[in-house]
């Protein structure tokens, strides 16, 4: 009797232990027991929802999620389209002010209570000057700091750190986990 | 739901070849407003001769054509040339959204020839790179 | 509470469930290491709480939970050792010498274990209740906090090698099965004792029929 009791408190408490973990993990994500049962883990950041966002900023390069900055360099960004990282953007009439309000409003320093990433970028900027470029994120450098030339920039199929899809399998999807990363011509990241 | 007979005729019409002609191919669209603007002598072979040819970016010194992104056989996924984005083929044969929308070609003709010409492309190369791009 | 056998109760339910969720706890993390970033914080932090704990019910707890009921001497502790190896140690109720210095050992390596754990998820992840002090740490400072992490869970697992060896021996030597005793709380009253020369202070005489209140 006593036994059963004992093993009837453990086994309670590893589930209440388990299904806390599980659910703490992405408190938007409604679709939690989904996700877990494809073995997916929760997105870092929040998926990109604007059409206009993945169509006229998603057609040259990967539509980075508005999580992955804060609204200051989004706002930065899209103030100085003439001169887009060496390129000239132009864009209709409307279409600037609707992309500015889509960013600016899902950007890192909004959602970081919700997906880990976002906290973890804006956390680790601080007080320091906001870059506009992601690869220049104190976290992002950090957790890319085992790298060198070879797997990126000398790395044709990869060419630069900011072409997060090249070795992020899953990024489209918001997850960046170092266990879904596959570098063309290196394999699975292993450290 | 009921139809009338008018409705009916009208939707059965828009099947037949008649109706094909009714819906407008944007290509056909710009084709004809581009001859308006003054293009004259364009032809698929044009196009695909001015795919191909290489300009040089005064600021960078590189070469750029058309095929530096969207490849020289049109059928390819092409790619970024500076983020290696995949784009999608340029032949309608491949990639069936091409050519069905206007606002769509005219932003890309003024982005692109910006970037690989250094102007806005004129109303005849235009309608030669449509005709190219028809052909595949 | 004596069952009017030859038992009597030596650990209490708290320390047994502290004990084999802390192993669990350590090798879930041990395990997950940076595969499963998440598990292993989530791990981490289990250890880290349940050694706070330990900590408390170390003060506080039933007699042979409690620190003072197994800190000795170093000298006794080396006496009980070079003891043990002759098969000649004496037995001791709860944990004896040997076991109470490692559980000290134990309890402090996790202790640095997890706080430099903090420490690199502060200034590696930007996570955790150390961001503040960590996040500015830099580069090399990263890389040092993640040596020093690994070095301590690597010593750690050292000092849990040593422990599954000398509870082994200590079996052996008394001829009871401590690992059992961790489990069900009991040991027996009387075993075949080998009597040591009685030691000097601080040796508890814990050998016959003492009732441990629950």
């Amino acid at each position: 009797m006593k036994t059963t009791v004992w093993i009837g408190i453990l086994s309670g408490g590893m589930l209440l232990l388990t299904a806390q973990f599980a659910l703490s993990r992405d408190k938007e994500d409604s679709m939690t027991w989904n996700r877990l049962a494809r073995g997916e883990a929760a997105p870092g950041v929040a998926s990109v929802t604007n059409k206009l966002y993945e169509q006229e900023c998603g057609a040259c390069h990967f539509a980075y999620q508005p999580g992955l900055l804060p609204a200051q360099s989004w706002k930065k960004t899209l103030n100085n389209l003439s001169d887009h990282f060496g390129e000239t953007v132009e864009l209709e009439k409307g279409d600037l002010a609707a992309l500015t309000e889509y960013l600016t409003k899902d950007s890192a320093d909004l959602s970081g209570n919700k997906f880990a990433i976002s906290g973890k970028i804006i956390r680790s900027l601080g007080d320091k000057e906001i870059p506009v470029r992601i690869t220049e994120v104190p976290y992002i450098v950090r957790q890319h700091h085992e790298l060198s030339a070879r797997h990126i920039g000398k790395n044709p199929d990869v060419k630069s750190l900011s072409n997060c899809n090249a070795c992020h399998t899953h990024a489209e999807r918001g997850s960046f986990r170092e266990g879904e990363v596959v570098i063309p011509k290196f394999d699975r990241w292993e450290d | 739901m009921r139809l009338d007979k008018v409705t009916v005729i009208v939707i059965a019409l828009l099947f037949t070849p008649l109706g094909g002609m009714a819906q407008a191919k944007p290509a056909d669209d710009l084709l004809a407003k581009y001859r308006e603007q003054g293009a004259r002598n364009v032809s698929a072979k044009e196009g695909e001769t001015l795919w191909g040819r290489r300009f040089k970016d005064p600021e960078s010194g590189e070469e750029r054509a058309c095929s530096t992104c969207h490849n020289n056989d049109l059928h390819a996924t092409g790619r970024h040339a500076k983020t290696g984005k995949p784009i999608d083929p340029m032949a309608s044969s491949a990639n069936p959204k091409r050519l069905t929308d206007s606002k769509f070609i005219e932003k890309w003709f003024s982005r692109n020839c910006r970037w690989t010409l250094g102007r806005e492309c004129t109303p005849g190369e235009k309608s030669s790179f449509l005709l190219f791009i028809q052909s595949q | 509470m004596d069952k009017g056998t030859d038992r009597v109760r030596v650990w209490d339910p708290i320390v047994r469930i502290f004990h084999w969720t802390l192993v669990l706890a350590f090798f879930t993390a041990y395990i997950a290491e940076d595969h499963f970033p998440d598990v292993h914080a989530f791990a981490g932090y289990t250890v880290f709480s349940l050694v706070l704990f330990r900590i408390l019910w170390g003060i506080w707890g039933p007699q042979h939970a409690r620190f003072s009921d197994f800190i000795y001497h170093p000298r006794v502790v080396l006496k009980y050792l070079t003891d043990l190896i002759r098969f000649q140690a004496r037995r001791y109720m709860g944990h004896g010498p040997a076991g109470g210095t490692m559980v000290i050992a134990l309890l402090v390596s996790l202790l640095l274990t997890t706080i430099s754990g903090l420490a690199v998820y502060g200034s590696q992840e930007y996570s955790g209740p150390l961001v503040s002090l960590t996040a500015g740490i830099g580069a090399e400072g990263a890389d040092l906090l993640e040596e020093v992490h690994e070095f301590f869970a690597g010593f750690t697992l050292l000092l849990v090698g040593i422990h599954v060896m000398g509870v082994i021996l200590s079996s052996v030597v008394h001829r009871e099965n401590l690992v059992k005793a961790m489990l069900t709380g009991y040991k027996i009253k009387e075993k075949g004792v080998q009597h040591a020369p009685p030691v000097k202070r601080r040796d508890k005489e814990q050998e016959c029929g003492e009732s441990i209140p629950a």
